[in-house]
């Protein structure tokens, strides 16, 4: 490492003392490779990406490209690919000094330029970008994510006829017998060697659990509870409350909520989209499990009105407080239920 | 995750915490202290002095009429119950108003009243030494010769259960009162804290406080995850769980100290095989649940719960039987926490006193896994036809922590250090010790690099362990039923401590290394210290030759 390049390495180590806890392990915990080499190892994600950008050359052709969250930059590197005129990646983390080695070997120095900082903080070396690409989906789509940071980027820098990759993001969520995971994970703590546990019980409830859901315990219906259109959503639309409905397909007990996200690059000449459901491929991202105190006992046909409320952290912005009220409409007295759940994804 | 979570003292800038937090031990000690000797019993109706609880209530029954054993038999006080009228008095008295035997419980029955009004009350901890009180109804003494003899046996028996009770319910509530006061220290703390934020903005950059680099560490250990993980690797859990319920006999009546407690399992393993005390020490704020699970566990008075680190908390006993903890880390030394456990050791182990475990060797043994190289560092040469090289530099820097496939060994394994924890000193631990492997099979493409892990043994007595630098746990174990023994090795079930992979770096475009024969030995020293700037850190170092190559190979891992 030369030693202008050490000292640029050491400013931005000064700078991340200088943030808040939370905000410094954020930005650090992307420093370690393991974090990259999985997102590059997630195939359905990488692919995706590439397909939307490398076999859309005619967008891109001649085009200045802002990427943010540029990590390894192997999105810069698909864009230039594609014939973009330049690239702009932007990363908060010291990650960015590997992705100027990366690119630099890959001869694409003069195509890229790798800016260390924080989007609202930098300087562009464009007035206006014509396209913005980015990967800032977090688990459960909102948590610890960088669609702000996006939308930001997208009312200070792109032009009014620009297009972002992708462009639509969609939540689902169904319910799911799960019984013996949810015994595993939570029951766990009624009796752990013979010793009573539920004070970790509550915790345990209180967590959202990322992992993965086979599509045969979905009991119910998936349900689109929450559409963002990235040319025309604001921060606002990021905390959010909605009424849905999951509808019964069998006979079954529901223990918990399961909710993904689908991805959509509707600019390209043909569609692309992948999706992080139980019904399609692994992602890094897996899904996430909302366990209910009760078990719901539902028979086919029957609906469970749910209420989800979502919101960032007032402490932490990339920390969510979620809420979900449930109720299984039924006319059988002896299986009413209902309640509500508060969790934290921290 | 879990170093995101908000917490109620965490901030890195306060440097008042340490301080208050030594405040907080304090206030520990003087209950402990309060609890073994007598103090002060301070009049409750007037500011009188009395030596004891008994002789302050007679006083008040002479010079004020107002006789508090009768209103608490008429009322039918519990323990609780009389913690509440003494501070419904206390209070009353402080205000000026009367203090009269009329007193129905209505006036006291809030739980304001639990709080004392007097610091370290010495009323409400004599209550234990006032007569009980009599159940309505119950028959006075009547009969003659052997039933009365009847009566008074089982009415001590009751009396037993009675007092083994309000033990249990007086510790419940000292945790709750120190709870309490935890807290409002815990506040206080984060309100100063803020406040100095706000006041220092724009100066921190130069003259920054030192942040306490071991609250992350603490912290770490603050959520539930790393906890479950632990309960559920079961050959660990089930080690100690089995050491301990099959030596019931070694812990009957003793007390024992918990380092590290967790949420507080191997203390209750102790609290069930019958140690009459069991001191639990964790800095981390798990510890809060683990007062309630032993409270759950009706446990209460058996163990005694201690937030701190073990180096700064004042035990209530001087000496203790048996130490028990889980202080292992990745590489057996990573998070360095055994030095707490060698503090313990020298400063409250009986001189024949036991640990728990009571010795530890460690093992090193060639992998080579070519399949493991190529989805792992020549990944990086082509991810969707770019060149990632750049993106390998740590990879033969760091260790790595992982399960290993055994018939991915490819060496005799080598115990290379030993730690009989009787007799280790804190600088022992930064050590070099030399080894030596034979290959067991043909390696092809050359070695990959070095699997670590370790092995831990518990004995029921000391004189009796017989642990060497390369006793297995298994054949160990099997010497005599009452050890216990389990590796954290390749060979086994896996563990949550998985091994450690030194990875060899191969130059680029150099051969790794010719192709070895079965029988080849492999020499070398390895060294293990912690990093200068992070003391919970670890290097670990080695130099390694084949034997009939001159070549001498060295390399070095962190561990951060």
């Amino acid at each position: 490492m030369s030693d202008s390049k050490k000292s640029d390495v050491e400013a931005a180590e000064l700078a991340l003392k200088g943030m808040a806890h939370s905000e410094q392990h954020y930005f650090n915990s992307y420093n370690h490779h393991g974090i990259h080499e999985e997102m590059l190892k997630d195939e359905v994600r990488t692919r995706s990406y590439m397909n939307a950008i490398v076999q859309n050359k005619h967008l891109f052709k001649d085009k200045v490209v802002l990427d943010v969250g540029c990590g390894t930059a192997i999105l810069s590197m698909f864009a230039a690919k594609a014939g973009a005129k330049h690239v702009i990646g932007v990363d908060m983390s010291t990650i960015i000094f590997k992705a100027r080695e990366i690119v630099d070997r890959n001869g694409l120095t003069d195509k890229i330029t790798l800016i260390q900082g924080k989007m609202e903080e930098i300087e562009l070396p464009f007035p206006k970008v014509d396209i913005i690409i980015s990967e800032w989906m977090g688990y459960f789509l909102l948590y610890e994510s960088m669609l702000d940071t996006v939308l930001y980027a997208r009312d200070r820098y792109l032009n009014k006829d620009g297009l972002i990759f992708p462009d639509k993001a969609t939540i689902y969520a169904c319910g799911i017998e799960d019984g013996d995971y949810k015994d595993e994970k939570i029951g766990f703590w009624d009796n752990v060697y013979g010793f009573d546990y539920t004070p970790l019980k509550e915790t345990a409830l209180a967590e959202p659990l990322v992992d993965t859901v086979e599509v045969k315990a979905a009991v119910t219906d998936p349900v689109a509870i929450l559409a963002l259109d990235l040319y025309k959503c604001t921060v606002e639309d990021l905390a959010f409350a909605v009424p849905f409905k999951l509808t019964a397909r069998r006979d079954d007990f529901v223990h918990a909520l399961v909710a993904w996200f689908d991805i959509d690059f509707t600019a390209c000449h043909k569609a692309v989209r992948f999706s992080t459901g139980p019904h399609t491929k692994y992602t890094h991202w897996k899904q996430t499990v909302f366990y209910l105190k009760d078990v719901l006992t539902v028979t086919q046909g029957e609906e469970i009105n749910c209420h989800l409320d979502v919101k960032p952290n007032e402490r932490n912005r990339r920390d969510l407080d979620i809420k979900v009220k449930y109720q299984l409409e039924t006319q059988d007295p002896t299986r009413q239920g209902q309640g509500e759940a508060e969790y934290k994804m921290c | 995750m879990a170093s995101l979570r908000p917490r109620r003292s965490a901030d890195p800038i306060s440097d008042s915490e340490s301080s208050d937090s030594r405040e907080g031990d304090e206030g520990w000690d003087d209950v402990e202290q309060d609890e073994e000797e007598t103090t002060e019993v301070i009049s409750l109706l007037d500011d009188k002095v009395f030596p004891d609880v008994l002789s302050m209530l007679a006083y008040c029954k002479e010079s004020h009429g107002f006789d508090f054993l009768a209103v608490r038999q008429k009322l039918q006080l519990d323990f609780h119950g009389s913690v509440k009228l003494v501070n419904y008095i206390r209070h009353r008295v402080h205000e000026g108003s009367p203090v009269t035997e009329d007193i129905s419980k209505a006036d006291f029955d809030q739980d304001q009243f639990l709080k004392p009004v007097l610091d370290d009350d010495a009323v409400i901890i004599g209550l234990f030494d006032l007569p009980d009180v009599v159940p309505e109804g119950a028959p006075a003494a009547e009969g003659q010769g052997a039933s009365v003899v009847d009566d008074l046996l089982q009415r001590n028996t009751q009396l037993q259960e009675e007092l083994a009770r309000v033990t249990a319910q007086f510790e419940s509530y000292r945790a709750t009162v120190a709870e309490t006061l935890d807290q409002r220290w815990g506040d206080v703390d984060a309100a100063e804290a803020e406040a100095k934020a706000a006041g220092d903005k724009g100066k921190t950059k130069a003259g920054e406080k030192p942040v306490d680099a071991s609250k992350y560490y603490w912290e770490s250990y603050a959520g539930n995850d790393i906890h479950e993980t632990m309960l559920k690797d079961t050959v660990r859990t089930e080690g100690y769980r089995d050491f301990i319920y099959n030596n019931k006999h070694l812990f009957a009546g003793k007390t024992v100290l918990d380092i590290g407690c967790g949420t507080g399992i191997l203390s209750m393993f102790c609290a069930k095989a019958g140690a009459a005390r069991v001191i639990s020490v964790d800095a981390s704020d798990i510890i809060d649940k683990a007062r309630e699970n032993v409270i759950h566990a009706g446990l209460a008075s058996t163990v005694t719960l201690i937030k701190g680190k073990m180096e700064e908390v004042t035990l209530p006993v001087d000496a203790v039987d048996i130490i028990v903890s889980e202080w292992m880390g990745y590489c057996l030394l990573y998070e360095a926490m055994l030095p707490s456990v060698l503090y313990a050791r020298d400063r409250y182990l009986k001189p024949d006193g036991l640990l728990i475990p009571g010795a530890c060797n460690m093992w090193i043994a060639p992998v080579a896994d070519g399949e493991y190289v190529m989805d792992n560092v020549q990944f990086w040469r082509d991810v969707y036809g770019f060149d990632m090289k750049a993106m390998q530099s740590g990879i033969w820097d760091e260790v790595r922590v992982l399960h290993w496939p055994k018939d991915r060994v490819c060496g005799s394994p080598a115990g290379f250090k030993l730690l009989d924890l009787y007799t280790i000193k804190t600088e022992d631990l930064t050590f070099s010790s030399s080894w030596k492997s034979e290959l067991t099979a043909d390696v092809d493409d050359g070695l990959d690099g070095l699997l670590v892990w370790f092995d831990n043994f518990f004995a029921p007595s000391r004189e009796s362990q017989g642990v060497g630098l390369q006793s297995v746990a298994d054949e160990w174990a099997k010497e005599d039923k009452d050890r216990v023994a389990f590796t954290t090795g390749p060979f086994n079930d896996e563990t949550h401590w998985r091994q450690g992979l030194l990875l060899f770096k191969h130059k680029d475009g150099e051969a790794s290394s010719a192709a070895l024969k079965k029988g080849t030995v492999i020499e070398g020293e390895v060294t293990f210290a912690p990093p200068e700037d992070m003391p919970r850190g670890l290097i670990i170092k080695t130099e390694w030759s084949v034997a009939g190559e001159a070549k001498k190979h060295s390399q070095s891992w962190d561990m951060r």
